[in-house]
């Protein structure tokens, strides 16, 4: 199954495919709340990167533009991980890589969380407590096996799914690349704006006093005008602060004042 | 009992990282309450109670991010003080809440103290050190045990009561006021996103996404397929005009 019988060396092998299985256990070792599971997400990549990418100056490349922001289910990590590793394979464009790997993680989270934690684990775990409510020791195993074997399968077989699926596709997309980035990024970009929408938690807790009526800013007023309204102001101030040239970390700083204070005195 | 709390918090400590990490589920209480209960040396006890608070924490799950009451530590403790205490795992629970709430609390601080490391991975990758950014990534791993061990050991070990004295230590401002900057904090992740991947004309799919989701409570699904939906009709009129541009040289090297 070889996937391109070019003479490059650098061709991506099942050996990579096993051990990004087993780095995407990892995913989310260094969860943060800046970029949540981008560490991760390098670490499950970078045995594809290391064999793709050899000149120095390219890995590092690749390496930088895979600790954006990245989060997704932790199970259906390694479809995405088999997509993005068979663009990475074919040095296809960074801004096209980047829209998939958007566009993929928003809709795979969702799906995620329905099917996984709100079914999967419910039916399984139920299933283990209903024996152990009779003094069944088997509970807990059931429980284990029956959890574990959709949650190994998902895990393998989306791994292989992915990358075989993201080497055929890439096979005939033969027309212009620019054509195609541009379509990725209309996708990647409208998915952030749900995401935006969706994944930040800003909201004022102030009340005013007018004529003796207790009014919540942010609900009688904020929201009338636009809900997610602060979530949005908010991203876009980061945003032109970026492009004014503040280093990210300084930013960070910003946010954990502003919380903290906004918290103390009550504001937020 | 020295030891029985050791192996027990050492329990703590592995699920913990099983929580987020590996993710077998061997953190949740319906496995994690017979366990406790060998440790302690009333399986049944323990089996039962696992039970018990396997439905309490059913249904709580970590949605995009936000977190529920620590699950490892409220099934572990909680079973500690069903056996050691003879309650019902119900009232139990009551008793272990503080220290879930307490183990929380260090884990928000946890993803909050790790935003300013993706930074020093950021330098790594300039020089492509992938194994320094390997070991940054699964660093993480030991802060989760040392939290779980210690949330897990006081109580166990000195008694809830003044297990509890120690806890009410860490200010609860501070805590709450850095899981407020925790839900704010993905904004820095887009910003830095759309500061590579924004053009003036995308801006409008920008707004798109914000409003289907902010208005029409449509999900992430629904709105990849409207950003779908879009791209495809630029792609094909662009390619029906015959206005495709021909790609830059230096885009492909092995060309298709």
């Amino acid at each position: 199954m070889a996937s391109n019988n070019q003479q490059e060396q650098g061709e991506i092998t099942k050996t990579e495919l096993w051990k990004m299985i087993f780095r995407s256990l990892f995913l989310q070792s260094s969860f943060n709340y800046e970029r949540m599971q981008a560490g991760g997400w390098l670490y499950s990549l970078m045995p594809a990167l290391k064999k793709v990418h050899k000149k120095k100056d390219e890995l590092s490349a690749a390496m930088k533009r895979h600790l954006e922001f990245f989060n997704t289910h932790p199970f259906l990590i390694t479809p995405v991980l088999g997509i993005i590793a068979a663009m990475e394979e074919k040095k296809e464009d960074p801004q096209m890589i980047r829209s998939i790997k958007v566009a993929l993680m928003g809709p795979l989270g969702g799906i995620g969380d329905a099917l996984l934690w709100m079914t999967l684990l419910p039916i399984t775990a139920g299933i283990g407590v209903s024996l152990a409510k009779q003094g069944n020791a088997s509970g807990p195993i059931v429980f284990f096996l029956l959890f574990n074997a959709v949650h190994l399968v998902l895990r393998v077989g989306g791994m292989f799914y992915g990358y075989y699926t993201g080497v055929q596709a890439l096979k005939k997309l033969k027309a212009g690349a620019k054509a195609i980035s541009r379509a990725a990024s209309i996708l990647g970009v409208t998915v952030i704006g749900g995401l935006i929408a969706s994944y930040i938690s800003l909201s004022l807790k102030l009340n005013i006093n007018v004529e003796g009526n207790k009014i919540n800013v942010q609900k009688e007023v904020l929201d009338k005008i636009l809900p997610n309204m602060l979530p949005l102001a908010y991203t876009l101030l980061l945003y032109y602060l970026i492009k004014k040239g503040y280093s990210p970390l300084k930013l960070v700083g910003i946010t954990v004042c502003i919380g903290v204070i906004g918290k103390y005195i009550g504001l937020l | 009992m020295l030891q029985e709390a050791f192996l027990i918090a050492l329990w703590a400590g592995i699920t913990g990282i099983d929580q987020f990490n590996i993710l077998l589920h061997i953190h949740r209480p319906i496995i994690t309450g017979p366990v406790v209960g060998l440790i302690l040396g009333d399986f049944q006890t323990g089996l039962a109670a696992g039970a018990t608070l396997e439905l309490v924490w059913m249904g709580m799950a970590p949605l995009a991010g936000a977190q529920p009451p620590n699950v490892v530590i409220g099934g572990i403790v909680g079973t500690v003080f069903a056996i050691l205490s003879g309650q019902d795992p119900k009232t139990a629970v009551s008793v272990a809440v503080p220290f879930a709430v307490a183990a929380q609390g260090a884990i928000t601080l946890l993803f909050t103290a790790y935003s300013p490391l993706m930074h020093k991975a950021d330098e790594y990758a300039k020089e492509a050190r992938h194994k320094a950014t390997d070991m940054l990534n699964l660093s993480g791993m030991v802060a989760l045990f040392v939290f779980n061990f210690v949330v897990a050991f006081l109580p166990v070990y000195f008694g809830a009561d003044a297990a509890k004295a120690m806890v009410d230590v860490i200010p609860a401002t501070l805590l709450d006021g850095l899981s407020v900057a925790g839900g704010m904090m993905p904004a820095l992740g887009f910003a830095m996103l759309l500061s590579i991947m924004l053009k003036k004309e995308y801006v409008a799919f920008l707004l798109v996404g914000f409003v289907v989701v902010t208005y029409f409570d449509l999900t992430l699904v629904g709105t990849a397929i409207i950003g779908a939906a879009i791209a495809l009709y630029d792609y094909y009129s662009n390619n029906s005009n015959g206005n495709n541009q021909t790609p830059k040289k230096e885009a492909k090297t092995n060309g298709i």
